[in-house]
């Protein structure tokens, strides 16, 4: 099987098949985890807090993304709708360098206004949400206490997500602190858009080729 | 709020960074993630790096034709046969196996089942004792041996239809052929 950005291992795998019922906790754990070990994720959400300087802003923003991401996770999965996972996960890398694109003020520059960001931050949520579901559909679990599972696994998303973007926000409200934040603002942001053209070329190779 | 608070780089500051950053993504590519990830190697810098090897895929140890086995008594061959049994009929087709000698077999039965009796007799028996490794009635059967005793080893195929069956044999290991014994 070809290497996800963020797929399932094994053992979660086949606790997921073959679980039958409501399992509240364990499809919590499998939602934080996903999401504190998806990279992709996170450099999306590293990309939308960068400037964000004010704790309101930053829940904001992630409030957009976690709205987007629940609707098309909870929509996908109930409406069995599959989505093509090299397809989605390189519109999330597209999302990256979007985000980090945006950051240089190069959207501003080149169209001469500022595309609305919470709009923007919320679409990309709506793609982000319809990977995870792609990535929940890869397994075939029971019907039995779907809606309660895929809640579970939603609220897991979100505080898988709460966790990484602590550590993410303690570490550039450090940074902050020092010059080199905005000395360096432009190469990280430059980085986080080569970040995402990786992210594009690995997935669009796998959809060819896999 | 935040829409005008993101600095708006130069034109210049911008096309470098893109640039820079597709410069750098396309060379992470090429040489380290698609190597690692697809084994597709472009530049051989993958390979170099034994990044391909974490995509290949678990090559199976390639089984030599010839297999090297000690204290065989016969020379390794291969053999193909077409052997027919007449309808109602009953024969036997055998070959010589020393003691702990292998062999790899596959038949298959053309045009009709036939009931058969795998077994081997041990050389210099009188008694009229053989032992059975397989009986039953089938179309076709593959598997191998290792003899527990030097002897002839084989099959006897009775052909309860009333047509004549043709059965294609392939045998391969160490042993000599004895061959039909009607």
């Amino acid at each position: 099987m070809p290497l996800f950005a963020h797929g399932i291992d094994d053992a979660t795998k086949v606790f997921l098949e073959g679980n039958e019922g409501v399992s509240i906790i364990p499809f919590l754990y499998i939602g934080a985890k996903h999401m504190v070990t998806g990279y992709d994720h996170l450099l999306f959400l590293v990309g939308v807090i960068f400037f964000l300087y004010r704790s309101k802003d930053v829940l904001i923003y992630v409030s957009f993304f976690t709205l987007g991401h629940s609707l098309t996770l909870l929509f996908g999965v109930l409406n069995d709708t599959h989505v093509n996972a090299y397809l989605i996960d390189a519109i999330i890398g597209l999302s990256i360098v979007y985000k980090g694109f945006d950051n240089l003020g190069g959207f501003k520059r080149m169209l001469g206004y500022q595309p609305n960001t919470k709009a923007a931050v919320l679409i990309f949520g709506l793609f982000h949400g319809f990977g995870l579901a792609t990535k929940l559909q890869e397994f075939e679990f029971s019907q039995d206490g779907l809606v309660a599972n895929i809640l579970a696994f939603n609220a897991g998303v979100e505080l898988g997500q709460f966790l990484a973007l602590a550590f993410i926000l303690l570490a550039i409200n450090y940074w902050r602190r020092f010059d080199s934040f905005l000395r360096f603002s432009t190469a990280t942001n430059a980085l986080l858009m080569s970040g995402g053209m990786m992210l594009v070329g690995f997935q669009m190779t796998g959809y060819f080729v896999g | 709020m935040q829409q005008t608070d993101l600095p708006v780089q130069s034109a210049r500051t911008l096309i470098k960074a893109t640039l820079g950053a597709a410069i750098l993504a396309a060379i992470t590519l090429t040489t380290i993630i698609l190597p690692a990830e697809y084994n597709i190697d472009p530049t051989g810098i993958g390979g170099a790096l034994g990044l391909t090897e974490l995509n290949t895929e678990a090559v199976a140890t390639a089984v030599p034709e010839q297999v090297e086995r000690e204290g065989q008594e016969f020379e390794y061959r291969s053999d193909s046969v077409i052997i027919e049994v007449p309808a109602g009929k009953g024969l036997e087709y055998k070959l010589h196996l020393a003691k702990h000698g292998h062999m790899e077999y596959e038949w298959t039965a053309e045009n009709g089942q036939l009931y058969l009796d795998f077994h081997g007799e041990p050389t210099g028996d009188t008694t009229g004792y053989f032992e059975s490794f397989a009986i039953a009635t089938a179309t076709e059967m593959s598997g191998s041996l290792t003899t527990p005793f030097d002897g002839s080893h084989g099959w006897y195929w009775k052909n309860q239809s009333d047509q004549a069956v043709t059965i294609t044999l392939k045998t391969k290991g160490f042993y000599s052929v004895i061959g039909l014994k009607q």
